[in-house]
């Protein structure tokens, strides 16, 4: 039926092992995105084969409000935009744009509800990040190598 | 008229007599032209007609000449201002010149190049035709 | 006086009449310094330096604005002159049409009987709205618009008229004046007007002042906004004496602004102040419940993660007190990642924590200062058939300081062991260009050593348990709780992708503990040895659907916590849903579950008309919390927004109130929008 282990000898996504290099990080959702794309895919050195960029956009939107107004749901909405070139030619060898949310719960002290905002940042991070390494996997093997 | 000429000094008088000079003449006896070649200059009056080669064409009784012929870049003069073309037929008889190829026509600080002149030395009337282009200098008042 | 210009002219003939006249005739084109003018027909008058000019005429110049006229004599150099029939086109949208126009030094147009609008006039029916005025100067060099007797007619209806009237033509930016004003009513504050005002203060800065005057209230609202070099700040603030508080002048404070410090620092900070709590919410200012002034320095570099912060609270909820809560906090943060030569990474962290209570009494007055460091080593292999494992292994050293809190010991030192083994398994199917299939079973086994400290719970109370953190060695958001003992996870990731088609994943896991950890509550999730099943899929498919889901699922089958949210954009619907449920948790102050939808559609009516609709309802207290209406016309030369909205909520810091909104918005003035996307052509 066409599937095949991604790192095995024919699943192509051995070509991505510390072969990417990612471009330098923009603030702390940068630089969680980016820890987590090296702890999935390694860290490329300066020969890589691949750059890739990948730039998140988080949004947050409030809910759950009570009968006396309080808001005490938060959702963190989050996209990321990737973009894998070859370093020399510059040609795009895979791009695209994953999406998803985190969510936090605002009914606690206020230190509460900051470490549970900054968690569910970094979650939200890996989550994209874990989704970009998805669709790489997929298309690792139609890569130049 | 009293109207001040547009082109050239003014009062220009078509009938006075004109001299031709020229390194070489060669003169075609059959149909009775003549064609001067090399730095040919022609005068008459305030009028001054410079070209590289003027074939002169009298009329039947070889009386008068009826028509100048000049071609290889031509330049008139005449009072203040100037006209410069590739070639310029000159009928002596009514003053009409058709100046023709990258006409350039100056008249003290305005400028204008045109394709095609006719221009009446009488009158001092110039019309030019295809793609005027005009440089009009404001008076320094 | 620059020195004059020569003036080029072009023309099929031209006649040189005489000395003094010159007559230029068919696609005649004469060009000024900038200025390009066409026409049918132009005779050039030499002694007065002068061009009688026969139409159509088309002037044009260098910052797009154009003068239509039937006939003109200007002057050589296109400056001075009577154009006659003549129309004004500013920035390709604000049409001046007048019987006759006066040039000034290429800089003024006057112009006499003006009729002024950006609205596409078809022939000889009325625009739907105009400007009449007696006279009109247009300045091109200070992009000024001055109107003299100035009548606005709708659809040919005189509606309003000024003696003067000035306004910024279209292509000036930062001009001082006023800014559409906007009718605001609320059953709060009842119907008043809201007149924006803007200064700009030099290249740099800029002040908006608004005052908002209505039957109940005197307001002046002010915006300052400054840029530096390496920065920008800007304020928001509003002062108010009204009839809903007597006698006391209501005021907030709400400020921001970045900088850029040596070595590649980032300074950032944020003031949140207000001196009434239902003042925020009485005047729809903020409908912040919680208020937040921070002061945070910040570095990021790929292996280097630095950032200091000093926050302060301030609740405006009634039910809590402001003493009682932790209002002033201090964190501090450093990352350190190396790849050493024997592969994988080396991860040490720093973080030290502070937070206070005004309170003194025992417990509810608690402080508490932590300090944790901790040295972290990852790694990932390739195992045969594709088989991908991964070792997580790592040491904390915590040190807590609590103070006045009798219930936790004074100070704890402890060190904690960790390790985890991950093992993931993804099978893949690629569909070309991009697209395909993924399968990827995913498990881990962790072991955390050391028992939980007698120390208060104060950061890690609300505990998430998603895709994110099913793999993890410690829920928990803070380091004030870590999971300890033998943790089990597993799960399985699905993802088809296509590029043309629709595309979607599904994530299923469950964790298994071997003690049960009493921390975490019910509708966390991961109460008990076993947790709930994690739930987790997205969507987006064709035709402009995007929908991801979230949810745990007890043993019971019922789900203890969903989230959804969708966004539809088809045609000419634009829908955004999201419903969130939770499960009663007295642990987390959520005695009554939580099942609320929210629903934000906008629909193209008509060709300019937008409907839009706002509605949030819980379904739990079957209560409309709030709901809205809008609708909006826009064409190519006004803007019509109307909306009414209501918040049902009520408390004694809030009022339950429905706010109704008009503005009205001329387009083609650098106010009043752009009126060049809505181009109507006419039939």
């Amino acid at each position: 039926c066409g599937f095949t282990p991604a790192y095995g000898p024919s699943g192509g996504a051995g070509v991505l092992q510390s072969q990417v290099r990612l471009t330098d990080p923009v603030g702390r959702d940068g630089y969680l995105l980016n820890r987590r794309l090296e702890e999935r895919l390694g860290r490329g050195g300066p020969s890589a084969r691949y750059a890739m960029k990948v730039t998140p956009i988080v949004t947050q939107s409030g809910m759950g409000s009570t009968s006396r107004g309080l808001t005490t749901r938060f959702q963190l909405l989050g996209k990321a935009k990737f973009l894998m070139t070859d370093p020399v030619t510059a040609d795009v060898l895979a791009e695209g744009e994953v999406q998803s949310f985190t969510g936090y719960s605002a009914t606690g002290t206020t230190v509460a509800t900051l470490a549970a905002e900054r968690d569910a940042r970094q979650r939200l991070m890996t989550i994209l990040a874990d989704m970009v390494v998805d669709r790489l996997l997929v298309a690792a093997s139609g890569l130049p190598s | 008229q009293g109207t001040n000429v547009g082109f050239g000094a003014s009062e220009h008088d078509t009938s006075q007599p004109v001299e031709v000079s020229a390194d070489s003449l060669k003169v075609n006896q059959d149909d009775g032209t003549a064609i001067y070649s090399g730095n040919v200059v022609i005068v008459q009056g305030q009028m001054r007609l410079a070209a590289a080669e003027v074939i002169v064409i009298f009329n039947k009784d070889r009386s008068a000449i009826d028509m100048l012929k000049a071609s290889g870049g031509v330049t008139l003069v005449s009072g203040p201002d100037a006209a410069e073309a590739q070639n310029a037929d000159y009928a002596v008889e009514t003053g009409n010149v058709v100046m023709t190829g990258n006409v350039l026509l100056t008249q003290g600080t305005n400028a204008a190049t045109a394709e095609r002149m006719d221009l009446n030395l009488e009158t001092g009337q110039a019309n030019l035709s295809g793609r005027v282009t005009t440089i009009l200098q404001p008076a320094k008042n | 006086q620059t020195e004059n210009q020569a003036a080029l002219l072009v023309a099929d003939r031209v006649l040189v009449e005489s000395d003094n006249r010159l007559i230029a005739e068919g696609k005649v084109e004469a060009f000024q310094d900038g200025v390009r003018l066409t026409a049918s027909r132009i005779v050039y008058d030499r002694d007065a330096d002068s061009l009688t000019i026969e139409g159509p005429i088309r002037l044009s110049d260098s910052n797009g604005n154009l003068l239509i006229a039937d006939s003109a004599d200007l002057d050589i150099e296109l400056r001075n002159g009577l154009l006659r029939g003549a129309r004004l086109v500013l920035d390709e949208q604000l049409q001046l049409a007048s019987v006759q126009a006066r040039r000034v030094e290429g800089r003024y147009t006057q112009m006499s009987k003006v009729a002024i609008t950006s609205c596409q006039v078809c022939g000889e029916d009325t625009p739907l709205w105009q400007i009449r005025a007696r006279n009109v100067v247009h300045d091109e060099e200070a992009k000024q618009i001055y109107i003299d007797e100035a009548q606005l007619r709708i659809l040919d209806v005189p509606v309003f008229y000024l003696p003067h009237l000035r306004l910024p033509d279209p292509t000036l930016t930062r001009a001082r004046g006023f800014l559409i004003p906007e009718i605001l009513s609320s059953t709060l504050l009842g119907t008043g007007v809201r007149m924006p005002y803007f200064v700009p203060l030099g290249d740099h800065a800029d002040i908006t002042f608004a005052p908002y005057l209505s039957p109940v209230t005197r307001t002046i609202e002010a915006r300052y906004r400054h840029a530096f070099r390496t920065g920008t700040v800007s304020f928001d603030t509003a002062i108010s004496r009204d009839t809903v508080q007597r006698d006391t002048t209501r005021a907030y404070l709400f400020g921001e602004g970045a900088f850029d410090l040596r070595n590649d620092f980032k300074l950032t900070f944020d003031i949140e102040a207000v001196n009434d709590r239902s003042y925020l919410s009485d005047y729809n200012y903020s409908d912040k419940d919680r208020l937040d002034s921070e002061l945070r320095i910040e570095r990021v570099r790929p292996d280097e993660y630095i950032t200091g912060a000093l926050i302060h609270y301030e609740s405006l909820r009634a039910n809590e007190s402001n003493a009682t809560l932790p209002t002033i906090v201090g964190n501090v943060e450093y990352e350190r990642r190396f790849l050493p030569a024997i592969g994988g990474e080396l991860r040490y962290d720093v973080t030290a924590h502070s937070h206070f209570r005004y309170s003194e009494t025992d417990v509810d007055g608690r402080d508490v200062t932590r300090l944790n460091a901790g040295v972290t080593y990852l790694n990932r292999w390739t195992l045969p058939a594709g088989i991908r494992a991964g070792f997580t292994g790592s040491v904390w050293a915590d040190h807590v300081n609590t103070v006045q809190d009798s219930t936790a010991d004074a100070m704890i030192t402890q060190l904690t062991p960790q390790a985890a083994v991950e093992v993931r398994w993804p099978w893949v199917r690629n569909d070309g260009q991009g697209g395909g299939m993924l399968l990827e079973p995913v498990a881990q086994i962790g072991w955390t050593g050391g028992t939980r400290p007698n120390i208060a719970n104060d950061e890690s109370t609300r505990v998430e348990l998603d895709e994110a953190n099913l793999l993890s060695l410690s829920r928990f958001p803070a380091p004030d709780r870590r999971e300890r003992g033998w943790v089990g996870a597993a799960g399985i990731r699905w993802m088809r992708y296509a590029p043309a088609g629709w595309s979607a994943g599904l994530t299923l896991g469950r964790i298994w503990r071997d003690t049960a950890d009493a921390e975490f509550s019910r509708s966390s999730g991961l109460m008990g040895e076993t947790s709930d099943w994690l739930l987790a899929m997205h969507f987006t498919g064709a035709n402009g659907l995007d929908l991801v889901a979230r949810g745990l699922l007890d043993n019971a089958g019922r789900f203890a916590k969903a989230e959804i949210r969708g966004v539809w954009d088809y045609k000419r619907l634009g829908l955004e849903a999201s419903y969130v449920l939770q499960s009663a948790d007295p642990a987390v102050a959520r005695n009554r579950a939580l099942s609320e939808w929210t629903m934000d559609a906008t629909y193209q009516l008509a060709e300019n008309w937008t409907g839009s609709t706002l509605w949030r309802y819980d379904i739990v207290d079957n209560r409309l919390d709030r709901a809205g209406v809008g609708l909006d016309y826009s064409n190519e030369c006004i803007d019509v927004g109307f909306s009414v909205s209501r918040r049902f909520a009520s408390s004694i810091n809030i009022e339950p109130t429905t706010n109704y909104g008009l503005t009205v918005a001329l387009k083609g003035f650098s106010t009043g929008g752009s009126a060049k996307e809505y181009r109507r052509t006419c039939r």
